[in-house]
Parts: C-alpha cells; structure tokens; sequence
C-alpha cells in the first residue's frame, strides 16, 4: 500500500500541481475526472492526472474509500453559483454539517480544495497495521464499498 | 431546506381523469400552485437551459399551506379487542434484531416495541428492546430486563410472562447462535404486581403506541390518528399472545402456535389446555404477497401491516435446501421491519385537478412556489387513453426505473459511492433535505437505515429526485427524469408530436399499449423493468413495430409491482432483489432472492434467461461516471442496410463530442452488441466509442468469473459503446444508441442538427422509423444464415513474430 505523501516533500507538491491543473481544465465539463482536457472544459482529447501519474492515482483512490464518518463532501449551495464543503455525520438521519465558511463558484476547485484537506488530515500510514482496530473485523475498515 | 414538498396520485393520467395532489407546507401560510409542461429540466448554462411552458388550468392559483407528514417505518395492528384486553399474558417470538442498539445521533433513537399494547399515557402490557439493547417486559410503568445485550443479525427467542396473581413476572432471552465466551442468560423474575391498564390503544407488533391522538399531524398515520412510535429495526417471527402465564414447557410447546391438526377436536392448539388460553398465533408465512398477517388462533385477530415491510424473508428456521418461499413458506414466516419503510404518505389532498379532455400529450409539473423562493415540482404524465393516440411516436417515460432511483441517499450514506464516481460527489439541495427526513423513504439503491437492502419503493411520496433542476450526484448533471427531458427538449424543438406513456401503462396494457405508434423511443435508463412490459416490447418489435433505446443499462433487472396495492392504481409499490450477480449496491441474503409481491425469482432478467441484448440489441457492458466521450463511425455504417442514417455525417466525425452529461455523448453506462447474450446476429454496430474511456469505467462483473487487472476504460475493449441497428421482422427494427449520456448531447447548439451530429443522426433515424407502414425491405443479399458464435477471429497480427 502507498504512503500519503507529506506536506513539503516533492512528491506532495508534484501532486497538488497536477491535481489543481487537472481541476482547472476541467471546468464547464458536466462531470468531472482528475484529467487534463487538452481543451478546457472539453472532454474530447484527455492526458494525465490519474491515468499518468501513479501515486496520484493511488492516493485519490485511498481517498475515495475513506469510511463515511467525518468524509469530506461537496455541497451545492446556490443552483450552479455556489459550492461548500460538508463532513458527513456517518448516522443515518443526522444531515452532513459545513466545515467553513469558504464558498467556491464552480464545481471543480472545491474539489481540489477538499483533496488538500484529505492530504492534511490522512495519515502517512493510513490503511496500514499501525492503525488496525476492531472496526477492521466489522466492516468498518478504511475501504468503503458500495 | 425545502418547505415545499409533494406527490401526485398518478404518474400518468388520461385526458379527462382527475390527478390529485398532496403538498406538504411547512411553514409559509400558502402558496401558489401552476400546472407547467416540462421542456427542458437542466439548468446547465451550456445547455438552453431552463424551459418549462405555462399551462391555463383551472386549478392555478394560491392554495392554504399546511404542514403534512409522513409516518414512516413498518409494524403490523389489531386494533382493540376484548381478548387482547389481557390480565396474565404471555408474550413470545423469535427475532432477528439489526440495530438491537442505536447511536444517541440516531434518527430514531431510543426503545423498540415488538409485541405491545401499551402506550406512554395509557400503560399496558408489551415485549420491547430497551434502548441499551436488551429485552424488556413492559407493565404499565414498570419493567423487567435481562439486562444482556440481544447480538444484531442473530436469532433469539424471547418469552415473557406475567401473573397478575402472584405479580410475577419472567422474561425469557434464549439465542438460537451462541459462542464459546457469551455468559449465560438465566431468565429475568421480578415481582411487579400491577394491574394492567386497558385501553382502546391498538395491539402493535413492531412498534408501539406513542400517542393514541396524535393530532393532525396524526391523520396521516394507520389508525388514522394513532401515531406509533418505536418503530422496530429487524426480524419477527412467530410471534404469539396467551392469556395467562406459561410454564417453560408450555412456552416451548406454544412455538408450535395455532395447530388445529394436533387435537382431534380441531381446538385452536397446539394442545387442548393451550388452546384454552392462546389469545393469537401470527404466521407470518401465510399471505406473503398480502398486507396481513394471518393468525392461526382461535379469534383471528389478522394483523394489518403498515409501510409494506419486507416479507419472503428467512425465518429462523430456515434449512438452507429451500430457496423459494412458495415451496416452503414454513421457513419463509418472517417479516423485516424497517424503520424507514414508506408505502404511501397517506397525506390529504391539497389541489385536485379533472385533466382537460383537449390537453396534449406531454411531461407536465404541477409548480408549487412563494414569494419567498421556496419551490418545488410535481411531475406527471398526460397519457391518451389506448386507442386515442395522437402521434406517430410513443415516449416511453421508465417510471419503474425513476422509482427503484426514487430518493436516493448514497451520496450521504454511501462512503464508497466516491470510488464509483471517482470524484467528491454533489449533495443538492434534495439530498440534504433527504439526509434529515429519512421519513421520506429511501430507493432501491439504497441500504435502509439498519443497513439491510432496500427492495422496496412506492410513488406515493414525495419523490425528489423525479425533479427538474437535479444533478445526481451519479454523473454530477441530470440523471432520469431531468436527463430524459433533454430528448423532450429535442422532441419540442425539431417539431416533433409525440405522445408519452409510462412504464406501467406498458406493464398492465401490454401490445394494447404499444401497437398503434410507428416507434416507441425509451428514456435514457430504462433498467428496471417488469416482465409483461418487456413482453409488450418483444410482441411490438416482432410485428413490425421500431424500437429507439436512446440510452444504457436498460432491461436490466427484474420487477414487479405489489398486488396489495393495486385498489389505489397502477404501480404503487414497485419490488426488486440484487440477487447473485449484476452491479448492486447491497445484495440480497441466501434464500431471500424470490419477490414477496409476485413470487417470481428476482435479480437480472439475464439469470432469468432473457437476455437484455435481446430487446434491443445490446446490452450492459461498463460503467463510469466521471466523464463521457465521443463515437466514431464504423465500416458497418457504410452498410446500405443502414447509412440511410448517416446522411449529412462525416465518416471521420467525431460524433458526440459535446453534451450535457460528461461533456460527450457515450459516458456513464455503456451498452455493446453481444451475440452470445442475445443480440440478433444480423445486428450491425455502426459507431463505437471503444478505447476512449477513462480508468473509472469499469467492466460489469456479471461479465467475468474472476476479479482480475485490466478491466477499466484504458484497457479492457468491452468497456465501449455500441450504436447498433437491427431490422426486426414485418418491416420493424431497431436502434440502440447504448449510452446513458446520449441523451445530454441533443440539446447541444439548441439541437439543431445542422450543428449538432448526434442530433442529426437521431433525426435521421426517426425521420425514418416514424414513417407509416414496414420499412423499406433490407436488400436481398443481406439475407444469409447467421450463427451466434459463427465466425473465424483474424488472430493476433503475425508481423513481429520472429522466424
């Protein structure tokens, strides 16, 4: 399994380069993948990001899975104007809260923001025996399927 | 948060019935109420966005808001009768508890009724789980525990008695499963010495009276005014009542319940002493597909089941050798409660509307908005009456497939619903709304809130995301009803007169339904769908009829609708098991794979037999939903059997390099041709978008035995999408456009077909499948035998083998 790269090291800043390249050409994409359109906001010809760079692509899948609780998601506040960033409760019933106050007016760098938290909060170790509990024999391990 | 919420009646209604709304108002003093057409759902600004056409109808105007709720979670009740009026009692069941104990934050925290008559204000008698997750008898105020904590997802038997003579009360708790280190539960005795209260309050299972007048808030509640609270989380089975306080032996003996073959008198049973004092003997086996439960005892007290829990369920003494419920309904007498269960909001109507006979056919919303932005949108169908049609072309809306979809929570519930997506997924403002009012019920997609999978769903409720202006968080744009508005869109602005029909008007009208259009085009998604409607499909292609799949993943799983609730309409109740195999978001339990509504075997109609190719050439390969990508044409489309539709396209064109969901026209789920799963041999493919998608799309697993590298976009070369064309006998045929993204690429450059390729190949099509009479016959050489698997592989290319 991969380390999650630390703030300060050249893998780290290698990643969010290219993560936030990926976001920013994905813009006006009714979707969106950590990619590169050759043409911003257009889908036709894609390089990069994930399918180019493998500890990109592994540290966002370790992302991915992340467990409910606590899960950084994206919350749309004003109908194609305004994005913020919630935290999932993990019970059923108690809705997800706001983490800030930051809005965002696009869809695509509220994603870039959310991945420099999940860099910050992940543990180098995430996944790895050193951080085994008993949710691991319970369905509650650091990978969460559908 | 939406202060505005509301359902129909009907999804499709005829020019001259009546509709009914019910609207939900919490807080503003009134509102207004438009009837719209619905054009164009998505707000999109690349697309044209919003459009939806004013409507004069008699019942526009302002409307007295009130508040309305839903009552959700299951339970069964008898309503009082003096033999439940009981002094002594025994209680007993075996149950299966999935959230014995809840977190504090828990929507519905707190004590769970199993068997009760008894209520906070009036006490009573009654089996509960107590909030810690023990058993507790209650009498009247006062309680007995064992004190030990039931295991979830495990069978108990629990017994409770109480004398009112000697005041003495024991409570039995016996798991059917222990481990080498659980203690030992010696059963509970205290001396209580009360005197039952009695009341009118109904006998409960499952739940328990929290208020026997709950007020209006209440009216919507069964009994009307009753609300229940308490609502169980699990499995009941066998559940018993008797009048007087059991031995052990007896209690043991009572398993047996209403056993009239037992004693050559014919008395209630199982032996003629018990038979003096069984009050009621549930048998949760009998009556699967009904909405009672069947007391063998000597009163019949027959429960009635409220929310539609899950039935067909493994008892807890189910052998494993009988997997259908029909042929050992002994094993199958346990019933799932939920405590988000919802068959029908039950609210009172709020605008009723007689349907002008002149209105046309078309996607409608009745708007419900105030001067203070609250809004919302109650879609439905304008349908003709069967041989009242009015065009040419049929729009099959799949209201089966909106239902299975209905309220989705996996966005919030979900945590793994970011590695399918492959992105941080998008909460609108419907899914926070949902995520707190759980009451409002949720898919088929999704887990209920004790985590079992959800089979389930009804249209009596307010269904939010059947909405315009939804982006699902699946493909971050428009999914079902405000995707298929994108070919409503199209329709509208090439001039085209369509009817629409549903999915249920297919299901319960069969060929009737179909036989007088020319084509029927389908939505993006069709793919849930029941069996009479794919029959009606099969019966219209054969005869001629052309079928336009405009989307993917269509055909797909099994469905039925529930026969419980057929008294209120079409289609209430739609049911659906994720059996052995297919994408699925839970799956299903051993033996729990035959529907409770028909009895058929659930799951894919592939494991059924009926290949989903076969209905209209292709079928599922992949999935992705991070972004879509274009088509190029193949040398079949040169075919003369079908370059008719490829006039005014380029053979180098990029075909659908734009669109509204993923920005390309093959994206989120893919379908391919697949002779050996039902596609007709003659089938030519005439575009593919192989090759061109990305790491999140997936192969389906249905597809391979092993999990095994190589299965995404990048790499595995079924992770395509196929537009095929087939002609279909008498002079039918037809075109599968295999991509559930297809659709967001029509309103491209206002869907003018001069600019816009995937519109100009649509029209070319329809233009054509629309005409009168069979179409043109294919020439005579195409005529040849054509086998399945017939055909010699090219092999790999030879050229860099050495020697």
């Amino acid at each position: 399994m991969i380390s999650i790269p630390r703030k300060g090291t050249p893998e780290y800043d290698r990643l969010v380069r290219e993560h936030e390249a990926c976001m920013k050409s994905m813009k006006g994409v009714a979707g969106c993948s950590v990619l590169m359109c050759k043409t911003p906001g257009d889908t036709t010809e894609i390089s990069g990001g994930i399918h180019e760079d493998l500890l990109l692509n592994r540290v966002l899948l370790r992302m991915r899975t992340l467990p409910a609780k606590n899960k950084l998601v994206v919350i749309c506040t004003k109908l194609e104007k305004e994005w913020r960033i919630g935290r999932l409760s993990g019970i059923r019933g108690v809705p997800p809260v706001f983490v800030d106050d930051r809005t965002f007016d696009d869809e695509q760098m509220v994603q870039h923001a959310i991945f420099l938290m999940r860099l910050d909060e992940m543990a180098e170790t995430d996944g790895m025996p050193e951080h085994f509990h008993e949710g691991w024999k319970r369905r509650n391990d650091n990978w969460t399927a559908t | 948060m939406m202060r505005l919420t509301g359902y129909a009646d009907k999804f499709g209604v005829h020019p001259g019935d009546t509709i009914r709304f019910y609207v939900n108002c919490d807080g503003p003093k009134a509102y207004k109420a438009e009837v719209v057409q619905m054009i164009n759902g998505d707000t999109n600004p690349r697309g044209p966005g919003f459009i939806e056409k004013a409507v004069s109808a008699s019942i526009n105007g302002e409307y007295t808001g009130r508040k309305q709720v839903i009552h959700s979670g299951s339970y069964g009740y008898v309503t009082d009768k003096p033999a439940l009026r009981v002094q002594s009692f025994t209680l007993q069941c075996w149950i299966w508890p999935t959230t014995p104990k809840t977190h504090p934050k828990y929507w519905k925290h707190g004590p769970q009724g199993l068997l009760t008559k008894w209520s906070p204000a009036d006490g009573g008698y009654g089996l509960f789980i107590n909030e810690a997750g023990c058993p507790e008898l209650r009498v009247n105020g006062k309680t007995l525990t064992t004190g030990a904590p039931l295991r979830d997802h495990a069978w108990h038997f629990l017994a409770a008695t109480y004398d009112a003579k000697t005041g003495e009360a024991i409570l039995y708790q016996e798991p059917q499963l222990t481990y080498a280190l659980d203690p030992e539960i010696p059963p509970a005795k205290a001396v209580l010495s009360e005197k039952i209260s009695q009341s009118a309050i109904p006998f409960v299972i499952a739940g328990y009276v929290g208020k026997a007048d709950g007020g209006p808030l209440a009216a919507s509640s069964l009994p009307k005014g009753v609300e229940i609270a308490g609502k169980y989380n699990g499995k009941i089975d066998s559940p018993r009542v008797c009048n007087r306080a059991l031995s052990r032996l007896e209690i043991e003996t009572m398993k047996l319940g209403g056993q009239t073959g037992m004693d050559e008198r014919r008395g209630s049973g199982p032996t003629p002493k018990l038979s003096e004092c069984l009050v009621a003997a549930w048998d949760f086996g009998v009556g699967i597909n009904t909405l009672t439960c069947t007391d063998k005892g000597p009163y019949l007290f027959h429960a009635s089941l409220v929310n539609c829990p899950t039935r067909a369920m493994t008892g807890y003494n189910w052998s494993g050798h009988n997997f259908d419920w029909k042929h050992a309904p002994a094993e199958y007498g346990a019933i799932h409660f939920h405590d988000d269960d919802v068959d029908d909001a039950r609210w009172d109507a709020d605008v009723v509307w007689e349907v002008p006979k002149d209105l046309k056919s078309a996607c409608y919303a009745l708007k419900l908005t105030t001067p203070d932005d609250d809004e919302d949108y109650i879609p439905f169908f304008v349908v003709p009456q069967v041989g009242q049609e009015t065009a040419k072309i049929a729009v099959m809306i799949p209201t089966i497939s909106y239902m299975a979809y209905a309220n989705e929570h996996l966005a919030n519930n979900a945590g793994g619903a970011e590695l399918l997506v492959y992105r941080v997924p998008i909460m609108q403002h419907q899914n926070m709304f949902l995520s707190e009012h759980r009451e409002y019920g949720g898919s088929i997609y999704d887990t209920h809130t004790d985590g079992s999978g959800l089979c389930l769903s009804s249209r009596l409720r307010p269904i939010l995301s059947i909405r315009p202006k939804y982006d699902h968080f699946l493909s971050q744009s428009p999914w079902q009803y405000p995707a298929d508005l994108h070919l409503i869109y199209w329709l509208e602005v090439n001039g085209y007169k369509y009817d629409v029909i549903t999915d249920e008007d297919v299901n319960y009208d069969g060929l009737a339904r179909l036989q007088n259009y020319n084509v029927v085009i389908t939505g993006s998604h069709p793919e849930h769908n029941s069996g009479p409607q794919l029959d009606a499909l099969h019966n219209y292609t054969q005869q001629g009829g052309r079928l336009m799949y405009m989307g993917a993943d269509g055909w797909y799983w099994v469905h039925s609708y529930h026969p419980g609730y057929d008294h209120l309409g079409r289609g209430i109740v739609t049911e659906m098991r994720r059996c052995e195999s297919g994408i699925r978001t839970w799956r299903a339990d051993p033996g729990e794979y035959y529907h409770q509504s028909t009895g058929e075997l659930g799951g894919m109609w592939r494991y059924r037999g009926r290949y989903l190719h076969t209905v209209a050439g292709t079928g599922m390969s992949s999935e992705g939903f991070d972004i879509s990508t274009y088509y190029s044409r193949t040398p079949e489309s040169n075919d003369p059997r079908v370059s008719w539709a490829f006039e005014g396209i380029e053979q180098d064109a990029k075909l659908g390099n734009f669109g509204l969901v993923g920005g390309g026209a093959a994206g989120t789920e893919l379908d391919i041709v697949d002779t050996m799963l039902g596609s007709p041999p003659h089938t030519l493919v005439v575009a593919t978008s192989a090759g061109r998608h990305t790491e999140g799309y997936l192969l389906v697993m249905e597809d391979y035995g092993f999990n095994q590298q190589g299965l995404d976009g990048t790499q595995h070369p079924r992770v395509r999408s196929d537009i095929a064309y087939h002609e279909t006998p008498n002079g039918g045929a037809c075109f599968a456009f295999s991509s559930i993204a297809f659709c967001g690429s029509l309103p491209w450059n206002n869907g003018d077909p001069a600019k816009n390729n995937i519109s100009r190949l649509v029209k070319n099509v329809l233009d054509r499948f629309m005409a009168d009479g069979p179409l043109p016959p294919p020439p005579k050489d195409s005529f040849i035998h054509r086998g399945r698997a017939d055909y010699d592989p090219p092999g790999n290319k030879v050229s860099n083998v050495r020697g």
